[in-house]
């Protein structure tokens, strides 16, 4: 039985339909130790958000095992969720299930990457494009 | 922001799975922004507010 409604599915759908390009969602999980169920979880829903769309595909690593993938796109934790826009590193993570409202961030993430649409006002635009030295932003948040 | 700029990184951390990154950040409450180990950002602010923040601009910073 799948975590999202048949009603939502289709409404997932329809935000989902816009995307052009593939996006690949690397999935970092542990099969033992704390947060290995969290890891099923995510899964879970990349999966199912993945069955909506078919340019939306699901690559699985080992965190323990995975050692040069998890060095490529630096993830320290697990379960993370790189996302990539045709293969390409966004610098976009999501650490934990993407379950309640982070869930949304997940499928609003997946639309910029499969879009290349970022929609912020031009004059933030220019604010950020303008950002000269690495910057590194940690925003915690919970389900509900 | 991440998407936007090759130097900029952004992660969504789940606060009740990653306890031991919450202490360490002092998160009391959510959402809360961190930006470059330093910045605390409190909440959900509107976007040019947020940016500025995150960014130490000036609040007449030029566009």
């Amino acid at each position: 039985m799948g975590l999202l409604s048949p009603q939502d599915e289709a409404t997932l759908k329809q935000h989902l339909s816009g995307i052009t390009l593939p996006v690949q969602l690397v999935l970092f999980t542990q099969a033992f130790g704390e947060r290995s169920e969290s890891g099923d979880v995510a899964k879970q829903i990349l999966n199912e958000i993945a069955s909506l769309n078919d340019k939306i595909t699901v690559v699985e690593k080992n965190f323990v095992l995975d050692t040069e993938d998890k060095a490529k796109y630096n993830v320290d934790k697990a379960p993370a969720i790189v996302i990539l826009s045709d293969d390409i590193d966004t610098r976009m993570r999501m650490y934990g299930a993407p379950t309640g409202y982070e869930f949304v961030g997940l499928v609003e993430a997946i639309i910029v990457a499969g879009t290349g649409h970022i929609d912020l006002d031009p004059e933030t635009m220019k604010w950020i494009q303008a950002v000269d030295k690495p910057t590194h932003i940690q925003v915690f948040s919970t389900p509900t | 922001m991440a998407a936007a700029n090759e130097k900029i990184t952004a992660d969504a951390i789940e606060a009740t799975e990653f306890m031991d990154l919450s202490r360490k950040y002092r998160v009391t409450g959510v959402p809360k922004t961190i930006v470059n180990e330093t910045i605390e950002i409190m909440g959900g602010l509107p976007e040019k507010m947020f940016v500025r923040q995150a960014l130490e601009l000036p609040e007449d910073a030029p566009s």
